[in-house]
């Protein structure tokens, strides 16, 4: 038959040019249909989170990394574990910013043992700075799942009850060497209500699977590097809290920016108490953010006082979780060929090709599918509504 | 006096010490000796201040033994007892041999950390010489305040504690390399070995009877490797090996295992033959012959293998038996009562298939949520007006400003626009963000240094001050006025010789204004609490 020379070609480019993400075709290659649920499911994620849920926004997540010998495969260029660290960069910068007043830790287990890369902190500078000197390190041996919970665990329990408890594994190993049953450990994780997330890079892995459903944490594995960022992005957004979190009054300090100059009379330089121990931060100066409690001076925020203990954030920060409180409604999907007006997007101003738009059910503007996704995992407000807002 | 809890190890009588007659006391933690007669102790050392002991060389008429404490005092017994002199000095001596090493270690562990601690920060360093030097809190305040953190978030002693399992192809990893002229080389790392220590016990126990007396550790791991008992076949011939006895020790322990049995119900080891029916329900055996020449090599390289499979898998089939579970690991049953009932609903049901049930989430419940959209409003009493009111305002607005004519300089007077434009122009008051080098150019940087390692030692102090807040048992109490007290000295010993100092260099700016400020405010802080204490107690 005619199709079987090419059904033959297209199997053959199918395995040549395996790093060219979209190829068009309809006859059910199975490319095509995993893009399909992927996006389905990116779909199904925007409609269901429009409700108003209780979210934990002050989270202390623990990040484990595998180093183990199947790190140095190359099926993510240059290696899984150059790959691994490089998205960890772009993910900590991106979980700063959504959740100010949150901390990360990160700790690689390799060899049976794991090991404490960077402690929990709220400064995204440090971790980056050691996710970047661990790209050197040697992948050796085999992970291990129960030593490396159990370390994190050691820091987790001491925190307060009102924050989140995470932990995100990064599993490429199938296979984990421990020292006693991971069963009872994942009954002492249930009882801290800690929440365990995976994302596996080489396939399914049963006791991962019980990890996570145990704890009510999530379970993926990834196809390709692009599907990989995605998942580690999907883990920046707070998750929603459990009924058993306790609700209590946190006590935070609001200071404000000081600036003096050298002619006012009483002028005081002070340094930073963050950047007494390294000799390249700035030196003395006049302005700063001094704590409302014991007067101590901080040049960045938010931080963590060190002589009071007092959390110090800027309204700002705070306001920035703002559309978790109010988040964006959910379009109404239609079909392209009900548009009557001329067939572009408000937003980006292109011409509709897809078979679906979205309309905003306050201002009835057109957005195709590209905008609707960036209008609502980034923007979180509709730019037609705002705009008519502003000169009404 | 000895407390009536002390254990006494051994009781000494005759025993001289300074020419009296006196009974020597060795108890948990000390040595006491208490003259003839008399109800309490003269001499007391604990052990852990000793540092060792001498005995008298064994020609001299009299027996004695001497204690050497650390300070350089000696105490010396001399043991009088005509008969048992000698018997009584050694025993003494033994004992002593015993229990002083285990607590020079703890003390000289203390010092280990603590100079490790001082030497790998030099941060640290520095306030210890701030601090403790200058005398304004004690080393023991400092120490005490140091490893109490220490020993909350206790990283470095945690890694070399760690567990390790044991990795299911630990020794396939071994991997031996030619090295060629027709030998292997293995090569044994410090984990290797444990794994194979904790796989085969029976090895651990020949390698502590063999090794260093009749073999060296090179000959043992050869003779190891080259035995039958480590490859596939097993067969225990020749007595000679070493490792023949562990073979069969390992038999006992299956057999013992087996008959023992297994918590499910569903398994049944002793019943592992296949059993027939009838014809054509299943494998007709006959009877078995009882001679073993009739099994053929196969067979019994066959049993072979399945002999050391089955010693494989015993310990993680019967290692659930001492997590209180049954024998069979499957993860779900973990979770739920094993009943028998239970197992067959799991065997019939496959979870991966059902539903996935989506965690329950709590609503988020916003009253008066339009306060978010701008800060809380202080509440005012309102001035109400009607809709007509306001209808005519707008209308009277609209009107004027259709007549609207701007008149460009009656807008701001000329002084006012002045001083805006050189308040916001290069070295205005209001762009004064660029005077942050001009400081760091003008202060020498040893000032500089010494303001940082002030500003740490400050830190230091204050931080467990604060941290002494809110104030609700009698120790936090006494620890805060101590601290308040050791700030002031810290301000006095410290801070103001520094003022003077730069007052002396001539520098005008006010370099420790800052660090005063935070004093006072720990002291207002604490002045406050004083206060409302004595409110409470009167």
């Amino acid at each position: 038959m005619d199709e079987e020379p090419e059904r033959a070609k297209r199997w053959e480019g199918g395995y040549e040019r395996t790093w060219e993400v979209l190829k068009e075709d309809e006859s059910g290659s199975l490319k095509a249909t995993v893009e399909d649920i992927l996006f389905q499911s990116k779909r199904k994620r925007v409609i269901e989170n429009h409700g108003q849920v209780r979210l934990g926004m002050m989270r202390h997540l623990y990040v484990l990394i595998d180093c183990s010998r199947s790190m140095e495969d190359q099926d993510l260029k240059p290696n899984r574990l150059a790959s691994t660290l490089k998205l960890m960069e772009a993910f900590v910068d991106e979980y700063f910013d959504q959740n100010p007043i949150s901390q990360v830790g990160i700790i690689t287990t390799k060899n049976k043992r794991a090991e404490k890369l960077t402690d929990l902190a709220g400064n995204p500078k440090k971790h980056i700075a050691a996710l970047k000197k661990a790209v050197d390190t040697l992948c050796v041996g085999e992970p291990s799942l129960y030593n490396s919970l159990n370390l994190a665990i050691q820091t987790l329990k001491h925190m307060p009850g009102h924050t989140s408890r995470e932990i995100l594994i990064i599993l490429s190993s199938l296979t984990t060497c421990d020292p006693a049953s991971i069963y009872e450990l994942i009954k002492t994780l249930k009882s801290l209500k800690v929440r365990v997330s995976v994302i596996g890079l080489s396939a399914e892995v049963r006791v991962c699977t019980v990890l996570t459903r145990e704890t009510g944490g999530s379970y993926h594995v990834i196809l390709d590097e692009s599907h990989f960022r995605e998942l580690l992005m999907l883990h920046v957004k707070p998750p929603p809290a459990s009924s058993s979190s306790e609700c209590s009054l946190i006590r935070m300090g609001f200071p404000q920016h000081t600036i003096a100059s050298l002619t006012d009379q009483g002028a005081k330089p002070s340094f930073s108490m963050s950047h007494l121990d390294n000799s390249s931060g700035p030196g003395l100066s006049l302005e700063g953010y001094f704590c409302p409690q014991c007067h101590a001076k901080y040049t960045e925020l938010p931080v963590e006082c060190k002589v009071c203990g007092l959390t110090l954030v800027l309204a700002p920060h705070l306001a920035r979780s703002f559309h978790h409180l109010f988040p964006l409604q959910a379009f109404t999907e239609s079909s392209v060929e009900e548009l009557q007006e001329d067939r572009f997007c408000q937003a980006c101003q292109g011409e509709l090709k897809d078979k679906i738009i979205f309309t905003c059910p306050s201002c009835r503007s057109v957005f195709c599918v590209e905008c609707d996704l960036f209008i609502h995992d980034s923007l979180h407000c509709c730019p037609c509504c705002i705009h008519s807002q502003s000169t009404s | 006096m000895a407390s009536l809890s002390e254990e006494v190890l051994l009781v000494v009588k005759k025993v001289r010490q300074r020419k009296q007659d006196g009974t020597l006391y060795l108890m948990a933690e000390r040595i006491a000796w208490g003259p003839e007669g008399k109800d309490r102790f003269t001499v007391s050392h604990l052990y852990a201040d000793i540092r060792c002991q001498k005995i008298s060389p064994d020609g001299k008429a009299k027996i004695q033994l001497q204690l050497i404490l650390h300070t350089g005092e000696s105490t010396t017994f001399h043991f009088s007892n005509e008969s048992s002199a000698l018997k009584d000095r050694d025993a003494a001596k033994e004992l002593l041999q015993q229990l002083l090493p285990k607590f020079k270690k703890k003390a000289n562990k203390e010092l280990e950390e603590k100079n490790r601690m001082l030497q790998e920060d030099p941060v640290l360093f520095q306030l210890y010489k701030d601090l403790v030097v200058s005398q304004v809190i004690s080393a023991d305040e400092f120490w005490a305040n140091r490893l109490g953190d220490m020993n909350n978030s206790d990283p470095t002693p945690y890694n070399n504690k760690q567990d390790v399992g044991i990795s299911g192809a630990f020794l396939a990893d071994i991997r031996p390399q030619t090295d060629g002229c027709n030998g292997l080389r293995y090569n044994l790392t410090a984990d290797i070995i444990e794994s194979i220590f904790r796989t085969y016990p029976a090895v651990k126990q020949k390698y502590g009877e063999n090794v260093p007396h009749n073999l060296t550790e090179k000959e043992f791991w050869t003779r190891f490797f080259q035995s039958h008992y480590f490859h596939r076949d097993r067969i225990n011939t020749g007595t000679q090996d070493i490792f023949s006895e562990c073979a069969k020790q390992d038999e006992k322990g299956l057999k013992s295992m087996v008959v023992q049995g297994v918590k499910n119900p569903l398994v049944d080891l002793l019943s592992l033959e296949d059993k027939t029916l009838d014809e054509g329900y299943g494998v007709s055996t006959t009877t078995p012959s009882t001679s073993n020449a009739n099994r053929t090599v196969k067979e019994s390289s066959n049993a072979a293998i399945i002999k050391r499979f089955n010693h494989h898998k015993v310990p993680f089939f019967f290692s659930s038996e001492t997590s209180s579970t049954d024998g069979n690991s499957r993860d779900s049953d973990f979770f739920q009562p094993p009943v028998k009932k239970v197992r067959l609903q799991e065997a019939i049901e496959y979870e991966d298939l059902q539903r996935e049930n989506r965690l329950k989430t709590v609503a988020l419940n916003l009253k008066k949520s339009d306060r978010y959209a701008h800060g809380p409003v202080p509440l005012q009493s309102q001035h109400y007006t009607t809709s007509q009111d306001i209808i005519n305002s707008v209308n009277h607005i609209r009107h004027e400003m259709v007549n609207y004519k701007p008149n460009l300089t009656q807008v701001l007077s000329s002084t006012a626009a002045s001083s805006a434009i050189t308040a916001l122009s290069p070295g205005g008051v209001l762009m004064m963000t660029g005077t942050q080098q001009a400081i760091n150019q003008m202060i020498p940087t040893e000032v500089q240094g010494e303001l940082k390692h002030l500003y740490a030692a400050a830190g230091e102090l204050l931080r467990h001050f604060w941290s002494c807040f809110p104030v609700n048992s009698p120790f936090l109490e006494e620890k805060v006025m101590k601290m308040k007290t050791n700030l002031e000295r810290f301000q006095m010993t410290k801070l103001c010789p520094f003022q003077e100092k730069i007052q002396r260099q001539y520098l005008s700016t006010n370099l420790t204004g800052h660090l005063e400020e935070m004093l006072q405010t720990a002291y207002s802080k604490f002045h406050v609490w004083q206060t409302r204490r004595m409110l409470r107690k009167t």
